[in-house]
């Protein structure tokens, strides 16, 4: 294996890698901003394969391509992230399950699984036997969401 | 004065203008005013038709024109014309009556050199016995022969359109060509005479009788509609536009029999009308069809081809086409003729079309539309002179039709039913001179299709005028004694009766003196005896005495009787009719009284008519000897004598059972008809409509229905059901939908991923 060949998979990796963390992201995260990221990043995936393969053919019009793609990211970023906060002006949340209005007419909605209040109980503190002086611990903060 | 090219598109274009003009203008602006642009109209356009006339009887009467007769065609615009449209192969013609034109044909070996004897001979080689077998074999090689110059002529400019090298020898090219081409002939002007003149009298009349109509601007625009077709047919010089414009006067018959269209009764009877014509003018077609298949033209006149009813082919001995194809298209174009002229058995129609206002009826009904049947008759005698067959079927339609006409009408109540039948029985009359196939029947015919337009518009106008005053009653039991309140109606009635029942000296008894005259001529000379002729003559003579009773009955209870009976519907206002109305009525009445004498006396219209190339053509070859003049005359005077007689029994017999007090005595005659039978039978008007019912509609109507059926069960149930799949697929992947991003990312990416195991597998 040339040492061309063997740099070339080595970046064919790496955006094989970008793109199926981009995929993964997109299609497990439900956050928009989240999964606009992960979008990104299948593109930066795909980008990058571009760039190496055109850096391996000595031909320049990949590259070419990826700042034209960089150019349109980026107008797509400002669109993408327009659209995300007139959403969440709408409904105060930027959960995606949210919009479900392109259904069939006559299909259930999508209805979320109702999020177990968990209540968050203290921990009993490990005990020791009295031996000293009981240490100072900070109560841990347990209101996240935990499905965001 | 204006030449004839000038002339002659001017008579349809003006009433059309009108037509248009007050259909745009009339329901905003003219209003009460409509009658305007059509009265103008027609006024103009009768002026100038009786220019047309007498420039036609100046140029016709000059001798170049004696022996072929005269015509002018005025070519307006080609509407088609596909040159090499058709052709067909000298061996596939039917050997029978086929104009085959063929180049360099040899002239006939069989010795008939037309051009060798003389044109006045008695002598006529067509009918003479001794050609019949060289005839015979002369015909598969075409009628027209070389020795004929117009016939090369043709052939040559046929096959100078023709790229060389494509000659075929033997085969002949049909031009497809279409003009919308005007023809001034002596017919077609006495026609166009006759129409405008009628048409724009009961156009005056109208606004008397509209006057106060809701429609009053689509009446006048229809009736310019209609004489604006009525005179394109009568002018049109080839069978397609002829056809059109036969349409056309259909369409308007259809328009103004429904003008009062909210009725029920009028809707019904322009529908009953329409579709009774539909029947005639499918025949009519098929028989164009016929024409065009045989001939290879449409065109009267001679264009680039040789005209159906050219001079060129006129100008043969030869029948233009016989053979059964020739008897075909006779009875043909004889069911189309029946149709709207309403013979036997198409006549259904024509009383029911009463349900009109009435001056459609005298336009429309009386004197104009059903008069196209003769006129067609007339044009295309040519054709119908080949073939005794559908000449006896001519006569024997029109002598049927008089009969059952007048035997209908003497019982009927309904003033303009009667009319109606009239009508019939006297289109009948001219149907069967018009089967006599001679050139005294078809001037015959068209003598009393003049002077029948004059009376009977006068008659129907007359009894509109009636209506008009009884307040739209038109049931002759319910008024009576109104010669006191209208005398002017009652005396253009009596001139317009005795006209119709051929009193002397008033018009009808020449036209009608001289149909009767040639139906016996048919049966008085001959070697052998027609007894078909015969039956029809002593037929039609009786009808005569029908005529009389039918026509002075609903004259003697309208305008007879001691009281003066008034329906209560015509309220205070029963008086006689304006000067609007009254008007028409008198001219009608003078033309009713003296233009028979005027025609007769001068002689002037039959021989006008003889300049006609289509009855030029009868005058040239006859189809038996003509009698001498002497002969003929001494036989016209008897007949004239019997059938005075017969009309003076027949008033006298009407007058004896209905005037004054003894119309008892009708009553006394009505019982024991009445148990045989007989007054059921005229007064169910022959049970013609029940039958129709029975036979025509009613299994119409099954097929109908379960036409009706196939279509919403079957037909409409295979479309539903091909409907229906995507429907189904629909349903089945819809789930698929449900509106969640992911869900959506996921399919595509699991599609991805489908395709690429597929390539690489």
């Amino acid at each position: 294996m040339s040492p061309e060949i063997a740099l070339l998979n080595n970046y064919l990796i790496v955006g094989a890698i970008l793109f199926g963390l981009g995929l993964i992201g997109f299609m497990s995260r439900r956050n928009m901003i989240v999964m606009f990221l992960a979008a990104e990043m299948m593109l930066q995936g795909v980008s990058l394969s571009l760039v190496a393969w055109s850096r391996f053919r000595n031909d320049f019009g990949g590259q070419m391509l990826v700042i034209f793609i960089i150019a349109v990211a980026a107008c797509e970023a400002a669109i993408a992230l327009g659209l995300v906060t007139t959403l969440f002006q709408r409904s105060g949340r930027l959960d995606i399950a949210d919009w479900h209005a392109l259904r069939e007419a006559n299909q259930p909605a999508f209805v979320d699984e109702p999020i177990s209040e968990e209540t968050s109980t203290e921990e009993p503190l490990p005990t020791l036997a009295r031996a000293g002086v009981a240490p100072q611990v900070p109560p841990v903060k347990t209101d996240y969401r935990p499905n965001v | 004065m204006p030449e004839i090219s000038q002339l002659l598109p001017l008579i349809p274009a003006l009433p059309l203008a009108a037509a248009m003009l007050t259909a745009v203008l009339g329901p905003r602006l003219l209003r009460k005013q409509s009658h305007w642009p059509t009265v103008l109209a027609l006024a103009l356009s009768c002026t100038a038709s009786l220019m047309l006339l007498c420039k036609v009887h100046r140029e016709a009467g000059q001798e170049e024109y004696e022996r072929s007769g005269y015509e002018k065609i005025v070519t307006l615009y080609t509407w088609a014309n596909v040159d090499e449209a058709y052709e067909s192969d000298l061996r596939l013609r039917s050997p029978e009556g086929t104009v085959v034109i063929s180049q360099g044909r040899k002239p006939l070996e069989n010795g008939r050199l037309r051009q060798q004897s003389p044109e006045g001979a008695t002598v006529n080689s067509r009918r003479d016995d001794s050609n019949k077998d060289s005839l015979a074999t002369a015909a598969p090689l075409g009628l027209y022969n070389s020795e004929v110059i117009p016939f090369q002529g043709f052939t040559s400019l046929a096959n100078d359109c023709r790229p060389e090298g494509t000659k075929k020898q033997g085969a002949t090219i049909k031009n497809f060509r279409i003009e919308i081409a005007l023809r001034a002939d002596p017919l077609t002007a006495v026609m166009l005479a006759v129409i405008t003149f009628v048409s724009t009298l009961v156009a005056i009349y109208s606004i008397g009788y509209m006057h106060g109509d809701p429609g009053y601007w689509r009446f006048f625009s229809y009736i310019s509609l209609f004489v604006f077709s009525m005179t394109m047919l009568v002018s049109a010089s080839n069978f397609l536009l002829l056809y059109v414009f036969w349409e056309a006067v259909g369409l308007c018959s259809y328009l103004l029999i429904g003008f009062w269209c909210e009725k029920p009764a009028a809707a019904a009877a322009g529908m009953k009308a329409f579709l009774v014509n539909r029947i005639g003018d499918f025949g009519f077609a098929l028989g164009i069809f016929l024409i065009w298949t045989t001939f290879g033209t449409l065109d009267f006149h001679d264009s680039t081809a040789m005209g159906v009813l050219g001079k060129m082919r006129l100008a043969s001995p030869e029948p233009i086409v016989n053979g059964a194809v020739g008897t075909a298209i006779c009875l043909l174009l004889l069911l189309g003729a029946c149709g709207k002229s309403a013979q036997f058995p198409l006549h259904v129609w024509l009383p029911d079309a009463m349900e009109g206002p009435t001056p459609v009826s005298a336009l429309i009904h009386a004197a104009t539309m059903v008069t196209a049947g003769v006129y067609m008759l007339a044009r295309c005698m040519p054709l119908f002179a080949a073939s005794p067959f559908a000449l006896h079927a001519v006569a024997v339609v029109g002598g049927l039709t008089a009969l059952i006409g007048a035997v209908v009408a003497i019982t009927q109540t309904d003033l303009k039913r009667i009319l109606a039948y009239s009508t019939i029985s006297h289109l009948g009359y001219m149907f069967l001179a018009m089967g006599a196939g001679t050139v005294l029947g078809v001037t015959a015919g068209m003598f009393h299709l003049v002077t029948h337009a004059f009376f009977k518009a006068l008659l129907f106008l007359a009894a509109g005028s009636v209506m008009h005053a009884m307040g739209g009653v038109i049931d002759i039991r319910r008024f009576g004694g109104l010669r006191r309140i209208m005398p002017v109606t009652h005396w253009t009635f009596l001139i317009g009766g005795l006209a119709m029942v051929g009193m002397i000296p008033f018009a009808g008894f020449y036209s009608k003196d001289a149909i009767l005259l040639a139906v016996a001529e048919k049966f008085s000379f001959g070697n052998h005896v027609d007894l078909v002729y015969q039956t029809l003559y002593w037929t039609t003579f009786g009808g005569i005495f029908l005529i009389a009773v039918y026509t002075f009955r609903p004259f003697l209870l309208t305008f007879y009787g001691k009281d003066t009976v008034i329906p209560p519907e015509a309220g205070h206002h029963a008086h006689e009719s304006p000067l609007s109305m009254t008007g028409p009525l008198v001219i009608l009445a003078l033309g009713a009284a003296f233009l028979g004498l005027y025609l007769e006396k001068t002689g002037g219209l039959a021989e006008f008519l003889a300049g006609t190339p289509s009855v030029a053509y009868l005058n040239r070859y006859p189809l038996a000897p003509e009698p001498s003049h002497e002969t003929l005359e001494s036989l016209h005077s008897s007949i004239g004598r019997q059938s005075t007689v017969m009309v003076a029994a027949g008033i006298l017999f009407t007058i004896f059972l209905y005037a004054g007090s003894r119309r008892r005595l009708a009553d006394r005659l009505a019982g024991p008809m009445k148990r045989l039978g007989l007054y059921q039978l005229s007064f169910g008007k022959l049970f013609f409509d029940p039958l129709y019912r029975l036979f025509v509609v009613r299994p119409l109507e099954l097929f109908a229905q379960a036409c009706a059926w196939f279509d919403n069960r079957f037909i409409d149930g295979s479309v539903n059901l091909v409907g229906i799949l995507p429907k189904l697929l629909g349903a089945a992947l819809r789930p698929l939908q449900g509106g969640l991003i992911q869900f959506y990312a996921l399919a595509m990416i699991l599609g991805v991923l489908i395709f690429l195991g597929v390539l690489l597998l």
